[in-house]
């Protein structure tokens, strides 16, 4: 008799996929958590319209924007090797990194950061200029630094406009980091592949692969969900 | 002890401020009316430099600051020197009654948090909010809101406070409480510069009552003087014409 699906083999080889889990797992949060200062740092570039540095963000979204994801990860993993190297031997700088001990995990954080932040970007700039105008003057009125103003009053509020948007933002970079196979990154997506070719199952294995992102994805909405409703809390009105 | 000097500002090609010369003393109070655009609110932002007068000087404190030059510590000393209510309240959203009013001792005067909380408390108690300490702004009323926004503004200890309308965006009924809270705060003795619409209040409160019109100080006087014989016609339609809309 013909079997559609080999189930048994799909179960055997959660634990292995899951056991990749922390990779996955470390590399969204990793690039998440980098990406929010780089589209900080880019927003308030954008919005204090600092010269030359306004421009250089303006490339750096557009050029991001416009490549795929799958191209920048090569660009990374291949590129920065060149240029640290190219760096250490014409300009005598960055000698202490050694190019052949940066593992693929950290050239795939590098890479994510590097496409979440452009993207980050415009989404805290266009929540930070949704902040009411009277909250920015109230707080120059008090005489609070540009920096206090920031921390204290405007980013907590931008930051929960914008937690709907960041957080499709994360559930898009968690699936898109099955793609860090590519420069041999074992991640889950790395070892279901690895799995498969093993055991010549390979329907099975992304069987299993795509049941670990959905209930993933599904988890991380939840709790999405639950800081959206934390954040909020000061905007509900008299109860 | 707050002396502007020819305060000029433009908006691009649109001319404000025309030149305003105006002095307050130690404990005064001063009420500013006029017409609507007539450069009231400009006036008062451009004392905190909330916007940068074109020209001019404000002194305060015989600290003197000229528009043109001024520096970011000379901005920060009026502003920390002055304190201001917002018609819109503008109290920050995320931060509880409480934050609200220790913020400014926190970051700005950088006291130690049980300080700022002590002297926040005090404050509060004042202006009568004693039991709202954890509300969010969004979880009271206007009135309650601007009496917050009289306590941050307050919170500092400036030198004057500076009311923008401050009853402006309130329900009728809510307008006497927060008129009430801002005339225990000037018999304290507090310096104030205030922009009203509610011509009985400024009547009772004010030592001085200054009337603009089209970016100049018009006329100004006793309040008593101005509103019985006010020497401008002018002065006098604006007068006539509120009492009516007030009734
Ligand atoms: N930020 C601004 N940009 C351009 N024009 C402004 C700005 N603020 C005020 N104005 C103009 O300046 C004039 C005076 O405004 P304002 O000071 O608000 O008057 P008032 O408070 O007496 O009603 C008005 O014509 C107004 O349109
Ligand atoms: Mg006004």
């Amino acid at each position: 008799m013909e079997n559609l699906l080999d189930i048994s083999f799909i179960i055997e080889s959660f634990p292995t996929i899951l056991s990749r889990l922390p990779i996955t797992i470390g590399i969204a949060v990793g690039s998440m958590v980098i990406s929010l200062f780089i589209g900080l740092a880019t927003a308030l570039i954008k919005i204090y319209k600092v010269p030359v540095l306004s421009v250089i963000t303006s490339i750096y979204v557009s050029f991001i924007r416009g490549t795929p994801l799958l191209v920048q990860i090569y660009l990374v993993f291949y590129g920065i090797p060149k240029v640290i190297y190219y760096l250490q031997i014409e300009y005598g700088v960055l000698l202490s990194a050694d190019v052949n001990s940066i593992s693929p995990e950290m050239y795939a954080l590098m890479a994510f950061s590097i496409n979440l932040g452009a993207y980050l970007s415009e989404t805290i700039r266009s929540a930070i200029e949704s902040v009411d105008r009277g909250q920015f003057e109230a707080a120059k009125a008090i005489g609070m630094s540009p920096v206090q103003m920031m921390t204290k009053i405007i980013f907590p509020q931008a930051l929960t406009v914008a937690i709907p948007n960041l957080g499709n933002m994360f559930i898009s970079t968690i699936k898109d980091t099955s793609l860090v196979f590519i420069i041999g990154v074992v991640d889950v997506m790395g070892q279901a592949k690895i799995l498969g070719s093993r055991g010549l199952a390979f329907f099975e294995v992304y069987i299993a692969v795509s049941i670990v992102y959905w209930i993933l994805c599904i988890v991380v909405e939840r709790l999405l969900v639950r800081l959206e409703k934390r954040a909020r809390r000061y905007e509900r009105g008299i109860a | 002890m707050i002396k502007l000097e020819n305060i000029h500002k433009y908006y691009d090609s649109q001319h404000v401020l025309k030149g305003i010369d105006l002095n307050i003393h130690e404990g005064e109070v001063v009420s500013i009316l006029g017409p609507s655009g007539s450069g009231k609110s400009t006036l008062l932002r451009c004392i905190n430099f909330l916007e940068q007068p074109t020209s001019g000087t404000v002194e305060l404190d015989s600290k003197k600051v000229n528009a043109e030059s001024a520096g970011k510590s000379e901005v920060l000393a009026l502003r920390t020197a002055t304190g201001m209510v917002f018609q819109q309240y503008n109290l920050f959203k995320n931060l509880t009654v409480l934050q609200n009013v220790m913020v400014g001792l926190t970051s700005v005067k950088q006291l130690k948090k049980e300080q700022a909380k002590e002297t926040s408390l005090e404050i509060l108690e004042k202006v009568g909010l004693s039991n709202r300490l954890d509300h969010y702004p969004a979880q009271l009323s206007g009135g309650q809101q601007q009496r917050v926004g009289i306590a941050r503004a307050m919170a500092l200890n400036p030198k004057v406070l500076l009311f923008d309308e401050p009853t402006s965006s309130l329900d009728p009924e809510l307008v006497d409480g927060v008129l009430a809270t801002i005339k225990s705060v000037a018999e304290e003795g507090k310096t104030m510069l205030i922009v009203t619409h509610e011509l009985q209040f400024a009547r009772e409160i004010s030592d001085r009552v200054v009337f603009m019109e089209d970016g100049l100080i018009v006329e100004e006087g006793m309040p008593d003087q101005m509103f019985n014989y006010a020497k401008m016609e002018r002065t006098n339609q604006f007068l006539k014409r509120s009492k009516r809309s007030e009734e």
